[in-house]
């Protein structure tokens, strides 16, 4: 009896945090309507600001803890008047989301280069001695939590409903257009949610450190858990935001306790699946209706630049020749076994693109149908010796089963509880490969997986993974420029635009969406098993969530609806640690501040810059116009 | 004689607002009719009715004599249906070509797999249903914002988008929400020639419209809907001296309340 209260404690002081950031995100969600991702990398800000006060430069535990927050939340303000204000009000709401996808990185990867990848700790405020009351053993640090966190909730209660700013909160939660025509303005108002919401975070941050260990990754674990929680209470509600937490809390410790601290997060997913498709919209109803409708017509649609007619042609024989000329270049040590990864991934980054460049549908969780592939085609091939082809397309089969099942049960979910849920398939997966240890070899990987073959051919030197790896990229180019250019394309593309309008031109848009998803998970599953091919190993690290969220920077970068445009996303973003050594520890900061830079300056993408280029040195030659204004 | 449209006592109601009450009509097969009415009548909140973009409350509505009720609206376009958007709902990210080549989406026999393998099918089919669409962009006199963002076009001419883009999805019964909203005097003329055209070669047209010099020139058949309720129906000259019409539009003489004619 004692055992399972002392769990419950547990699970409660766990609970804590987790409803501390989903209340964050709640906060922000109320006012912008946008899943601030990026919300639980503030817990860690917080608990590193803490760290240098408090140890470092040795303050008393209170003036280290006030710093520590105001910092986060000073941090928040100029990070979010130059990135989420200008990307909620300008940009459609499913690429904001992608770009707190990108904060969020960004964060991840400052936190490395100033932490490194050690986990780090800091002393409790009173002592390591817990309190016991009838054999209960009762952390100090879980008081000093709940307490503060009690404060909290209290105070921003009353801030929201017996405050002028609390109702003027309110009001941009309701209808942002009324609201603005009230005279209140929306951009600060989501600016102060958002520094709100962190300075939330980044005292939950403060108050567990103690109890928890961070590491710099830690920010992508609290956003999650925050995430989970919040979807289970139920998106901006904010009791359900606090019950979700502490009921997450509670499980994940049952888990670890009955189970195996391994499948924690797998029965945290499960948990969340269920509540998703029993009440999609949480425990809770959230809040007031909202008028996002109005909010959406406003904003700027992402301008799509293609290459036309001869243009393309011409462009595409160029970059082929050059690519299959490359390998009798005198190239660096290691180059070649770089660009054969920046061709894998490209293969992935294409599926990709179909999904979010072309029928608009943003998926978090990408790498998951890259470890299935990786995975089955692996375990295929090293543990029954199957012939690596026969592998691969089996891998493939099943990577389309899963995307099937995925599309089956998130069949109600709208907007961005769609992307969530595959956020969520991610995690699920990356759990998974985690947590079968037998199968998958566990955190430390599967090793000992065999070179492909196909057809006598053993493609077992990167020379020869090159030349595979580039000719399925061109096959695979053609053919989806062909889809794309007729009828199917255009019909994703109005999926894309506008789902109404399309229906009522017979677009089938559940099926449409359906079949982008299938085609996006084939071409991520064949990339994840020429991935582990090719390297001999594979382990849930490289087809984490991290992963989903490099393969999107990579997408954004190169340029969304123009297939090849990836290519140079991947190369970039392959490259750049392999020449540059020292690179590698700037690597996540970067590749969260390119997703979001380009975002908001160059959301066209590297090859739509070049393909404006092209086009505006072909409109100056007269004999190439088509057409003169009306 | 077959209704292309057959409304049968229709109700909406939205949290008690009745919406639109009891109205039943019908549009018959080869016509050209309009739908009238001043603001909230209801006009909008019955096309939406119709194309299933929400359910009536009660009642139901048949079109070429199958009920609508249970079928999506992808499904009701299938069955020859094809609406347009009171606010001109192009696709912004296309050009105007791709645009009219949308609305061809139902002709497209082509599956995505022998599209993406460039099968000689998919091909000529691509190849005719561009001619196809190009011939409609030069008939409404677009040709030139062929290859532009239809999105950066006058709204006058995304509006004509849109109805060409319908048309080219081929519908026996063509539902235009306020076709004529934001176009000035020799643009309406001239859409409203375009609809005689377009009903002459054989589709239904159902219109729903404010702009009466619209309504008048063209429609065989013209019903009033106001506060919810059908108030008349007839020719557009019956129309014209109906007392009733005049004062749902007027309001009663010597009354308080003055509605403008909008």
């Amino acid at each position: 009896m004692s055992g399972l209260v002392q769990i419950v404690i547990g699970g409660l002081l766990q609970g804590g945090v987790f409803a501390i950031v989903a209340l964050g995100f709640s906060l922000v969600y109320r006012v912008t309507n946008v899943v601030n991702l990026s919300q639980g990398a503030f817990c860690v800000l917080g608990a590193m600001g803490m760290y240098y006060f408090q140890l470092e430069f040795g303050w008393p535990i209170l003036p280290a803890a006030i710093a520590a927050v105001a910092a986060s939340a000073v941090f928040a303000l100029v990070v979010g008047a130059v990135t989420f204000v200008p990307a909620v009000s300008r940009l459609p709401a499913s690429s904001a989301l992608v770009l707190t996808a990108g904060l969020l990185t960004f964060f991840v990867g400052v936190t490395l280069v100033v932490w490194g990848n050690q986990p780090y700790s800091l002393p409790p405020f009173s002592g390591e001695a817990p309190i016991v009351i009838g054999g209960l053993r009762l952390p100090t640090q879980g008081l000093w939590l709940a307490a503060i966190a009690a404060a909290m909730i209290a105070g921003l209660w009353l801030l929201l409903q017996r405050t002028t700013l609390g109702r003027a909160l309110r009001a941009c939660a309701e209808n942002p257009v009324a609201a603005r025509l009230m005279g209140i303005d929306l951009p600060r108002m989501m600016l102060l949610s958002f520094a709100l919401a962190a300075l939330i975070g980044a005292a939950g941050g403060v108050l567990v450190a103690p109890i928890m260990s961070l590491q710099f990754d830690s920010g992508q674990f609290f956003t999650i858990s925050g995430f989970i929680a919040v979807a289970i209470g139920g998106m901006g509600s904010f009791a359900g935001s606090i019950v979700g937490g502490l009921l997450l809390g509670i499980a994940e410790q049952f888990a670890a306790f009955y189970v195996s601290s391994l499948f924690a997060n797998t029965l945290a997913l499960l948990l969340l699946l269920i509540v998703l498709i029993l009440r999609p919209s949480g425990l809770f109803a959230s809040g007031p209706a909202r008028r996002s409708d109005v909010r959406d017509d406003a904003r700027i649609h992402r301008p799509v630049v293609r290459l036309r007619g001869r243009a393309a042609i011409g462009f595409a024989v160029a970059l082929v020749a050059v690519l299959a000329l490359l390998p009798f270049l005198p190239l660096p040590g290691g180059l070649l076994a770089s660009l054969v990864i920046a061709l894998i991934l490209f293969i992935a980054v294409l599926g990709l693109d179909v999904l979010m460049g072309y029928a608009g549908q943003v998926s978090l969780g990408h790498a998951g149908f890259m470890a299935v592939g990786g995975y089955a085609a692996a375990i295929l091939a090293t543990s029954y010796d199957w012939p690596p082809l026969a592998a691969t397309l089996v891998a493939l089969v099943l990577s389309v089963a899963c995307a099937l099942v995925l599309a089956a049960a998130t069949r109600q979910l709208r907007g961005h509880y769609l992307a969530l849920a595959t956020l969520a398939f991610g995690l699920l997966i990356d759990s998974l490969a985690v947590g079968l240890f037998d199968l998958t070899g566990g955190p430390s990987g599967l090793v000992g997986i065999p070179a492909f073959t196909a057809a006598g051919l053993a493609f077992d030197t990167p020379l020869r993974m090159y030349y595979l790896a580039l000719a399925l990229a061109v096959v695979l180019v053609v053919m989806l420029e062909g889809g794309m250019r007729m009828g199917f394309g255009r019909a994703l593309k109005a999926v894309r635009s506008d789902q109404l309008a399309a229906a009522a031109l017979g677009v089938n848009v559940g099926r449409v969406k359906v079949v982008a998803l299938c085609i996006s998970a084939a071409l991520a599953s064949l990339s994840g098993s020429l991935y582990a091919f090719n390297f001999h190993f594979l382990s849930p690290e490289i087809v984490s969530t991290s992963r989903s969220f490099e393969m999107i920077a990579m997408l954004v970068l190169g340029g969304e609806g123009t297939l090849i445009g990836g290519f140079f996303g991947s190369l970039v973003l392959t490259l750049l640690p392999t020449l540059v050594q020292d690179f590698a520890v700037f690597k996540t900061a970067v590749e969260g501040a390119i997703l979001v830079v380009i975002f908001l300056a160059m959301p066209e993408g590297l090859f739509g810059r070049l393909a404006i280029w092209l086009e505006h040195s072909a409109l100056r030659m007269p004999r190439l116009r088509t057409g003169v204004a009306p | 004689m077959t209704n292309a449209l057959e409304c049968r006592a229709v109700s909406k109601s939205f949290a008690g607002v009745r919406a639109v009450e009891d109205v039943s009509f019908a549009v018959r097969d080869g016509s050209l009719c309009a739908l009238i009415g001043p603001n909230g009548a209801g006009k909008t909140t019955l096309f939406n009715m119709a194309t299933n973009l929400f359910p009536p409350s009660s009642g139901d509505v048949l079109f070429f004599g199958r009920s609508a009720a249970g079928r999506s609206p992808h499904q009701i376009a299938a069955d020859g249906v094809i609406r347009t958007f009171q606010t001109a709902r192009v696709f912004p990210g296309m050009t105007t070509l791709e645009n009219v080549l949308a609305g061809a989406h139902l002709h497209v026999r082509a599956g995505p797999l022998s599209q993406m393998l460039w099968a000689r099918t998919a091909r000529e089919e691509e190849r005719r249903l561009t001619a196809k669409a190009d011939a409609l962009l030069e008939m409404v006199g677009l040709r030139d914002a062929r290859d532009r963002a239809t999105a950066d076009l006058p709204i006058g001419a995304q509006k004509l988008v849109e109805v060409v883009r319908a048309l080219m999805a081929g519908p026996k019964l063509l539902l235009l929400d306020e076709p004529a909203a934001g176009l000035n005097d020799r643009e309406t003329a001239e859409l409203a020639a375009l609809l005689r055209a377009i009903c002459d070669a054989g589709t239904t047209i159902l219109v729903v419209e404010h702009n009466m010099t619209l309504v008048m020139g063209v429609a065989d058949q013209v019903f009033v809907l106001d506060a919810g309720r059908l108030i008349a129906s007839g020719s557009p000259e019956a129309i014209q001296d109906d007392r009733a019409v005049i004062e749902a539009y007027l309001g009663r003489e010597q009354g308080p309340e003055q509605r403008p004619m909008s």
